[in-house]
Formats: structure tokens, sequence, C-alpha cells
């Protein structure tokens, strides 16, 4: 019992709250719940949960002031319940540190597959680039991250500097939404004006070398106005 | 946002400026041609109330109307009245002519003025009718499946032990599918509100179009798993300026309609093209085509259940066209719904497209 994953949800909304602690305890995850930003730091600093699930809309404090507060000591994943209406709250609060976000209204599948995603990336030593002699798999797609080598279905794929660079980050960060700005600046260090159209235009090589088809794109999904985000299997 | 106001009335000032100055020289120069040629100065006044005239009726407020009408009243008295090209300010005739100058000003930019909010006022009262027209109809859908939510759960939670498993589960998936059918549907209004009513404008940011080609057909996978769509898009790099969380909702409210009201429809298709700097969205569809009894309001919201044929299925037609108009509109477009020659409906609109050297 004790080795089970714990989870702090804080939710101001009784109902959704409810149903997520549900879901998520029947699936065998140990659930904490807060209503407030100020007890979910104190359940917080009590229990140190594995994960804390977030609705940026509280009644006492925004979301955000929470995830500032967190991160300045640990690295405990986030995942941020969010409003469709506002990417920028997204992107506020993937660029704060936050892992990933769930839009409002979801289902419970998209619920567990971010949250066993998040989980999984968040395992020490994953996420912060690669070990000697791994490889990346995805459908037909392997990275070979020693020698920075790209195969389809065993067939080379001549990608350039930049592009490989991009297509690795993403996979490290498997699952997870890479605003613009992060990759921007993981990749090219600084920004500019032309930064976004830059990585867009790389994008859309990278797209095309690796055969994908609006609608049909296994490997990268794009998030509109946020940023893209590596494809996992069973999502 | 303070800044835009106060650039664009700083931009309105100079322009209304430049106006004035320009028609009052151009009036001048006619002046002493029809001087020269004509030999006369009874026509001279009459021009230049002609100059306050137009300047009153063509810039904002008094004060320019008011600054031509005095400076008419110098530049008769200067070059057109004795002594010639000298001022004598205080001829009794100067400050007549200056007084009925002064009239004609005022009396224009109040005319004016009042032309300008009646206008305001009617542009208002047309938005508010929009608004109006949405809410009766959205109020009116609302009402369908929020009956059967409360009554399904109601079923379930009273019989939970009475009713066999089949039963329940039946009960709580018509939930689950008319719960779906409100988030669609709160999802469009949402839109609607995304769009600033004051200034009818929206946030755009450029948008690759293969990504929001991709972005609407996941969606749509996963709303309509059993339709396919036929898609056809420029090979090139398009970037353009939009705000791509509301033009996706169009698409998919168009891709939605096709499959909802175009009966026997085997081919829908998805379709971009590129037409100067423009790019030309279309979805087109084999179906029964638009009855044309509905063809004239269309995107008015204005489609009630009894005007679609009653095969039970929900539909949410008329808010959704209408929430498409009003985001197309929104981005400087229309949106176009048209019965095609070889059978089926069009709906098309175009954006524009990001300049290539930006």
């Amino acid at each position: 019992m004790s080795n089970k994953y714990k989870i702090l949800v804080i939710e101001d909304e009784n109902n959704i709250r409810n149903f997520i602690e549900t879901v998520l305890s029947a699936n065998d995850y140990q659930t904490l719940s807060a209503s407030t930003c100020e007890q979910g730091l104190l359940m917080y600093a009590s229990h140190i949960p594995d994960l804390v699930m977030l609705d940026l809309g509280l009644p006492d404090r925004d979301g955000i002031e929470f995830i500032q507060n967190i991160r300045q000591t640990d690295t405990t994943p986030i995942i941020v319940l969010s409003a469709r209406t506002g990417e920028k709250d997204k992107i506020e609060a993937l660029d704060l540190g936050a892992n990933d976000y769930i839009t409002k209204p979801f289902g419970t599948g998209e619920l567990l597959a971010r949250v066993r995603a998040t989980l999984r990336n968040n395992r020490p030593g994953s996420g912060s680039g690669s070990l000697p002699g791994e490889k990346f798999t995805l459908y037909d797609l392997t990275i070979d991250y020693d020698r920075r080598i790209v195969y389809m279905k065993d067939e080379e794929i001549k990608l350039t500097q930049t592009e490989y660079n991009i297509l690795a980050l993403l996979s490290y960060h498997t699952g997870k939404v890479m605003t613009y700005a992060s990759i921007i600046k993981e990749i090219w260090g600084c920004s500019d004006d032309g930064s976004i159209k830059k990585l867009q235009v790389n994008m859309a090589n990278i797209r095309k070398k690796l055969g994908s088809k609006p609608g049909d794109n296994q490997y990268i999904i794009n998030e509109l106005g946020v940023g893209y985000r590596m494809n996992e299997e069973n999502l | 946002m303070y800044y835009n106001t106060y650039m664009k009335k700083h931009k309105q000032l100079i322009w209304d400026g430049i106006f004035t100055l320009v028609t009052l020289l151009f009036l001048f120069a006619v002046n002493l041609f029809i001087e020269i040629v004509f030999d006369t100065r009874t026509l001279i006044p009459m021009i230049f109330v002609l100059g306050v005239f137009l300047v009153s009726l063509k810039t904002q407020g008094y004060f320019w109307g008011i600054t031509a009408s005095l400076l008419s009243v110098l530049a008769v008295n200067y070059a057109f009245t004795f002594p010639y090209y000298a001022f004598d300010l205080i001829s009794p005739e100067c400050i007549f002519s200056a007084v009925v100058m002064l009239i004609v000003a005022v009396m224009t930019g109040t005319l004016t003025t009042q032309l300008k909010a009646q206008e305001k006022i009617k542009s208002e009262s047309e938005m508010e009718r929009m608004r109006a027209n949405l809410l009766r109809a959205v109020s009116h859908d609302l009402r369908t499946p929020l009956t059967s939510i409360y009554g399904s759960t109601s079923a379930v939670i009273e019989n939970y032990d009475t009713l066999s498993k089949e039963q329940n589960l039946k009960l709580l998936g018509d939930v689950q599918k008319d719960s779906q059918w409100l988030i669609h549907m709160v999802e469009n209004l949402l839109s609607v509100t995304r769009i600033d009513s004051n200034k009818v404008k929206v946030n755009k940011t450029p948008v690759v179009l293969e990504e929001l080609i991709d972005s609407v057909l996941v969606k749509f996978k996963k709303r309509c798993p059993e339709q396919a769509v036929i898609v056809e898009i420029p090979e090139q790099f398009i970037s353009i300026p939009m705000d791509p969380i509301l033009i996706e909702q169009v698409l998919l409210n168009l891709l939605e309609n096709a499959v909802f009201h175009a009966k026997d429809m085997t081919e829908l298709m998805l379709k971009v093209d590129t037409h100067e700097s423009f790019a030309v969205f279309s979805v087109l569809d084999n179906g029964c085509g638009i009855h044309p009894d509905v063809k004239d309001r269309l995107f008015s919201g204005y489609i009630s259940r009894s005007d679609t044929p009653t095969d039970g299925s929900r539909n949410n037609m008329g808010i959704g066209l209408s929430v498409c108009s009003t985001i197309v509109n929104a981005h400087g477009g229309t949106i176009h719904g048209e019965n095609r020659e070889e059978g089926g409906a069009i709906f098309y609109f175009k954006l524009k497209m990001e300049d290539k050297n930006e």
C-alpha cells in the first residue's frame, strides 16, 4: 500500500475534485485533496506528494503562485488543469515549471494518460538527456542518441543539426508539451522576433522528412498556439 | 491598448489637419485662378463657404471646421478684398463674413456629429439583435440535452438496484453523449466571447497552415471517427495571422455540419488554396445541399429545429454557422455558403496570408 504514487489534487470545484479522485484511486493511486492554494501548500509540505494536479483558478490565490512557490525548492511534477480560453495562462504555467496541462473538459482516459506520462518522465535520471547507448523508439521512428542518427524503419533520415536537436529535445521530454519559448531557448539559446518562425519552418521540414501528413501525425503533436509534444504510444 | 487608441486619435488629428490645409490651399488656388481668368470676385466667398462645409463634413468634431472658417475669412480679407494683400480686420464687412462662415462651420459640425452618433447607435442595435438571436437559439437548444441528462441520472439514482447493468450503462451512455454535445455548444459560445465586441477584433498570431489543419483533423477524428476527410492543402510553407483556436472552431463546425446535415454524403473535403495574398478555406460535401428555405438566413442564428428534417438527430447548425460567421467577420472576412453544381454544398472563406518578405 505504501508504495503507491501519492497525488495531490488542488481544485476548488467539489464535483470535479470528486471525479478526479475517484478515477485516480480506482486506478491505484493514493489521492490527497485541497480546495484552496493555502491548503494545497500545507498539504504539500506535510505529505510531499509525487505529483500535483493544480487548477489555476483558485479562490484565495492564483495557481501560478503555487507553481512559483514549489519550484523554488522542488521539482515535483505539476499538471495544470486549465480552462479552454487561456493559452496565455497555459504558456505562463509551463514556462514557470509546470510539467503539463489538461484542458477542461477532459475525459478519464486523457487524465490517466497524462498522469502516467508525467510520472514516467520524472523518474530520476529521465528527462535531462540521454544515457550512453540509449535509443528512443516510437512506432517506426528510432533515434540513436550516441551517433546522432534518426531512422525510419531502419532507413536513415537526413536531418540538419538544428532539426536533429529539436527532435532529440522533444524525445527527451516525450509526452510533455514544450512551449515555443522553451524549445527556442534550448536550441538557439537566445530568442528574437524571427525565432518562432525559424522553429516553425524547421518543424515543417521535420514533419516532411518523417512523412507526417495533416491529420496523420503520429510522432509530433501540435499544440496550437502553445508548442509541440512528442507523442507516446498508447496515449 | 491605450497606446493604440492614443495613436489612432493622434493619427486622425494629423489626417484631419492635412485635409483642412489641402482643401483650403486648393480652393485658394481656384479663387486666384477665377480672379485672373474671369476677372470677378463675386464667387470667392461662396467657394470658401463650400470649403468650410467640406472640412466640417469630413473631419472629427468642431475644431477643424472652425479653424477652416477663420482661415477662410483671413484669406478673403487678405487676398480678395480691398486693401489687396494686406489685412484689414476691423471693417464691418470682414466681421460679418467671419460670423457667417462660423455659423456654417458650427451647423455642419453639429449635423455630421449627429449623423455619426446615429450610425453608431444603428450598428450597436444590430450587434444587440445578433446577440439576442444567439441567446434565443442557445437557450432553446440547451434545454433538450439538459432535460435528458437530468432524467437519465435521476432514473439511475432512484432505480439503481432494479435496473439491469445494461440499462444503467445505456442511460449513463446517453448522459455522456448529451454532455459531450453540451461541451461543443459551450465551446462555440466561448469562442464568441473571445471576440472583443466593442472593437470586433481578434488576437492574431502567425499560424502555420499545416499545423492548423492537422489540429483540426485530429479533433474531428475524435468527434466523428467514422467520417473520412479528403484534405487538399498547398505544399509550401504558409503562415497566416489568426486566432488559431477560433479558426479551428470554424473549420470544425463546418465539417460537423456536413456530417449532421448533408444527407447521403459520401465525400467530405477540406481544401485550402492560395489566391494572390489570400488563403481560401473551403469545406465541400456531396450531400443533399442547402435547402432553399434556409439559404438566406444560414448565418443568422435563426434556423430553428422546425426548419430542419426531424430525424431525431440533434443539431446546432444555427448557432454553429452564426458563430462561424462572427469569427470570420472578426478576422476581416466573410463566410459564404452555396450549393455546388455537381450536388452538395460548399462553405468557404478567405484569410490574408503573412507577407512573404517579413
